[in-house]
């Protein structure tokens, strides 16, 4: 995945030696790679020289303490730092099979959003019945005709596990469903447009135990059909849900590797810091 | 990776205190069990049917401290769910107590024996291969107490010199057993006594395994995964 663990202790190997290493350790081949990827808010340089590789189908965790830069990175796959004035970014965020860079000038942002999905921390519906939250990507596309827009806005619910919770609710608003179900609502929209990576942002912070799990469960599925990354505070989430697991620290990725060797058996001492709580 | 003391440095001084007591308990019960191997041997070479009766009675001293270990490490994984050394070091404690409790029972079975042998009479098994006895019964107490002191001090060195001291008390143990095939050769009468006393040097053997398997779990508290070199993990 990432030059820093021992694969790559030594020299700096090419890329591709790095990824065949990765794969014997467990991982599919790459959906994507971050290369020397650096980003500033203005003279803020908060993500420095990120080298990261997603594999394809699989779920990477970000963890690290608030402002080492795990959610700047996560925004950086669909251009969400786009919105605010004064950003830069350098280096490359490359998504396959196209070889696009994510976070490069040339790339339109619109078309990364369409294929680079993402679930907040906060379930954000909109204030509009549970179809339509889930038809509006659909319809933004041109998909128009009223059958497949049903067919498909159906299989985003099942997708999302909430279809038989909501069926035969699907033009009530979304509003006055419960947090765990909104927030499975947004997946479902995210999910809509088949995107090829899902982004969670602390997808259940704002959920109870109960509607944590069936996120977490979900997640769990969804890595049949997406390649999925997520940003967590909750280091038993990361331990849950995850293949492969990447700890940041100050803006830099301090070390990645498989979701059950960072969580017995850390290669840095700052991972097992944080991990074990003697952060501070 | 650097090396650090497993049980300190927490922000929580709750997860500190409790890793600090489970590992304080493992170290106590350490003490308690090794004290029960040399009283047990003592016991029978001295034919001391008080001291065997000693030993057999704080066997549940040893059972208890093996249970609250025991209960104390699940109930820190179910409430602080701990990982990697914090896990390590709770699996490690848990797994000594384990061992520990062994420990135990081998000291048991040696006192039970001191306490029906009888009198001592000049030409008995016991008799022929105290030295034996003695010699074996102090190597193990060695490595036990180098075992228990890893522990406490989460030291790899010390750890490793107790993996390297087992090779020792199998050598002792193979000669006390020719020493003891001799014997019933030339005496048939002490048959029984004979086979108890081969139990007896085998308990002290298998307490070297014992404190070996403490030191592994040492071993891997502080180094994790790949702590053994080869040739090491016997």
């Amino acid at each position: 995945m990432q030059g820093e663990t021992s694969a790559q202790k030594t020299e700096t190997p090419s890329l591709s030696i790095v990824l065949d290493e990765r794969r014997v350790a467990g991982a599919n081949p790459p959906k994507a790679t971050a290369e020397k990827l650096d980003f500033w808010y203005g003279t803020n340089h908060a993500l420095k020289n990120i080298n990261l590789v997603i594999p394809e189908y699989q779920v990477t965790a970000l963890i690290g303490p608030s402002g080492c830069g795990k959610s700047t990175f996560l925004r950086c796959f669909n251009r969400m730092h786009d919105l605010q004035p004064d950003t830069k970014y350098q280096g490359a965020i490359t998504l396959r099979p196209d070889n696009v860079n994510l976070v490069g000038p040339e790339t339109d942002p619109i078309e990364v959003r369409m294929r680079i999905g993402m679930v907040f921390q906060k379930p954000n519906p909109f204030p509009k019945t549970v179809f339509e939250n889930v038809a509006y990507g659909l319809r933004l596309r041109g998909v128009g005709n009223k059958t497949e827009l049903a067919e498909r806005v159906e299989k985003a619910l099942r997708g999302a596990a909430i279809w038989d919770e909501v069926k035969d609710r699907l033009n009530d608003s979304a509003l006055a469903l419960s947090g765990g179900q909104m927030q499975r609502v947004c997946i479902a929209r995210a999910l809509a447009t088949e995107p090829e990576i899902l982004l969670f942002d602390e997808p259940t912070s704002a959920l109870d135990p109960i509607a944590t799990a069936k996120i977490e469960e979900l997640i769990t599925e969804l890595r049949q059909r997406v390649t999925v990354l997520i940003v967590t505070h909750n280091m038993q989430q990361a331990a849950r849900v995850s293949d492969f697991t990447a700890f940041m620290y100050l803006g830099e990725l301090v070390e990645v590797d498989a979701t059950s060797k960072i969580f017995t058996n850390p290669a840095k001492k700052a991972t097992e810091d944080y991990i074990t709580g003697r952060y501070g | 990776m650097e090396v650090a003391d497993p049980v300190e440095g927490h922000t929580s001084r709750t997860v500190d205190q409790s890793l600090i007591n489970l590992r304080m308990h493992a170290v106590e019960m350490g003490g308690l069990v090794i004290d029960q191997v040399g009283s047990a041997v003592k016991a029978l070479i001295d034919r001391d049917v008080r001291l065997a009766e000693l030993v057999l009675s704080r066997e549940r001293m040893v059972n208890d401290y093996d249970a609250r270990l025991d209960r104390d490490s699940l109930t820190f994984i179910a409430l602080q769910q701990p990982v990697a050394n914090d896990l390590r070091m709770v699996r490690a404690v848990a797994r000594a107590g384990l061992e520990l409790e062994r420990v135990g029972d081998e000291s048991k079975k040696i006192a039970r024996f001191a306490a029906q042998i009888g009198a001592a009479s000049a030409h008995d098994p016991v008799v022929a291969v105290a030295r034996a006895l003695r010699h074996m019964a102090n190597l193990s107490v060695a490595m036990l107490r180098k075992a228990v002191r890893a522990l406490d001090e989460a030291d790899p060195a010390l750890a490793r010199d107790v993996l390297a001291s087992d090779k020792e008390l199998d050598r002792e143990f193979a000669t006390a057993l020719r020493q003891l095939m001799s014997f019933i050769m030339q005496d048939h009468q002490f048959l029984k006594a004979t086979i108890d006393t081969v139990f007896a040097l085998k308990g002290l053997e298998r307490i070297g395994d014992h404190a070996k398997n403490v030191a592994e779990q040492v071993l891997y508290m502080v180094e994790g995964e790949g702590a053994l070199r080869a040739g090491e993990r016997g």
